[in-house]
């Protein structure tokens, strides 16, 4: 069996895109539709790597990320984030959580800006997961 | 302090980007979320003779929109804001009602659309079908007046229009006290009906103004004990016009009425106070479900 990818994003032609990708390059892509179902997934699953949006309904990545990233059991899985958002509005969206009290987070691993090119995203999963 | 959600319906006409900025001091009742909804009219993609269903121009109207909104999230994300979006072709009402029940939204914001009479008649008022389809409270922000002004921070000094047969007060006061840290000050108006006002003596017809007076001071002294400035106010003769001199001599920043529960039928042949506020009054209309 294949290592796991979270693909988390609310367009349908982009989780398909995605999960295309993932399996013709020999991973198991875990689907889900939002930030909120995202975490349930890997509460249940904890996969290797999570490719994530930023802008979906019920919770957006950021917020997933945040989530993620200060779960002492799930903070060392890779983040791809691949999005049109962009990267330093990504930052800065942290960084004000932060000052808001928030504890703070590190930067993703990967950050694209869709679209991607299949290659552009079967390198990046590659060069994080091997 | 629960985060709050509020989803802003737009068509990127009636209420543009400044229209939600100006509500930037709900950011103090707790609302940290914003849901954006753009909803793409059915009539504007689906077929037409010889043409059938147009799914490049789908596809074009849902990336405009969405350009817009990524614009928009980007400034919310580096304020700490959470943001959604929602792009759906169909009906404006259901897109609305389903967005609604999918977020668990506190506080819907959306634009008048006009309609005439007949249309209003045939297809009903979207604001009173959303409000007759949720328990949400809706706000129709007529941000821009047609002379140009802007009504930004609407909660401010609020009037809250009561009629006490039609409207549950519980419900009003209740939903309202959760924008207390914004609201400085709120006007409370019961309009009596010309024929209401009666008596063989002039004693009589003085003891109803001092039953409705009565109502209206025990409806401020809810707003009070909160912390919230109320004043009461009687007027007599049309609802419509009278609310309207009412919200003009207390220099309102928003009407605020409760909505009548009336049926769909009755609603489409007799109207609603509430739908007529909404659709007629220069002012931001806040309507609270029944």
């Amino acid at each position: 069996m294949g290592k796991h990818v979270l693909i988390v994003d609310d367009d349908q032609d982009v989780r398909m895109f995605n999960i295309e990708v993932a399996k013709q390059n020999g991973y198991d892509p875990l689907v889900a539709k939002n930030g909120e179902e995202g975490m349930n997934i890997i509460k249940e699953t904890p996969p290797d790597l999570v490719i994530l949006d930023v802008l979906m309904p019920k919770q957006s990545g950021i917020k997933m990320y945040r989530e993620l990233k200060t779960d002492e059991s799930l903070k060392n899985i890779p983040v791809i984030i691949l999005s049109g958002i962009a990267r330093r509005t990504f930052i800065r969206s942290q960084e004000a959580l932060t000052e808001f009290g928030d504890e703070n987070v590190p930067e993703p691993d990967l950050y694209l800006e869709k679209p991607v090119e299949a290659s552009e995203l079967a390198d990046s999963i590659k060069k994080l997961l091997g | 302090m629960e985060t709050k959600k509020l989803l802003f319906v737009t068509d990127f006409e009636k209420l543009w980007f400044d229209a939600l900025r100006s509500l930037n001091d709900l950011r103090d009742a707790a609302f940290g979320h914003v849901v954006f909804l753009n909803v793409i009219e059915r009539s504007r993609v689906s077929m037409y003779r010889g043409a059938g269903y147009k799914k490049s121009e789908e596809i074009r109207l849902r990336e405009m929109a969405n350009i817009r909104f990524i614009e928009w999230a980007e400034y919310l994300f580096e304020e700490g804001l959470e943001v959604g979006v929602y792009i759906a072709v169909g009906s404006l009402v259901q897109q609305v009602v389903s967005a609604v029940e999918k977020e668990g939204v506190d506080l819907i914001v959306m634009g008048h659309f006009k309609k005439n009479r007949l249309e209003q008649f045939y297809s009903g008022s979207e604001v009173t079908e959303i409000i007759r389809r949720t328990s949400t409270p809706l706000l129709v922000f007529k941000y821009k007046s047609e002379k140009g002004e802007t009504y930004g921070k609407p909660f401010k000094k609020p009037l809250l229009a009561i009629d006490w047969e039609l409207s549950p007060l519980e419900n009003i006061a209740d939903c309202l006290m959760e924008f207390k840290d914004v609201i400085q000050e709120i006007n409370i108006v019961h309009v009596a009906k010309e024929n209401e006002i009666k008596g063989d003596s002039i004693g009589e017809a003085q003891k109803i103004r001092k039953d409705f007076r009565g109502k209206l001071e025990g409806m401020c002294d809810l707003f009070e004990e909160n912390g919230i400035k109320a004043i009461p106010h009687l007027f007599v003769g049309d609802a419509m016009t009278e609310i309207e001199k009412a919200a003009r001599e207390c220099r309102a920043t928003m009407i605020i009425t409760g909505s009548s529960g009336k049926g769909e039928w009755k609603e489409k042949w007799v109207g609603s106070l509430s739908g007529k506020l909404a659709a007629e009054s220069v002012l931001p209309t806040l309507i609270i479900p029944a």
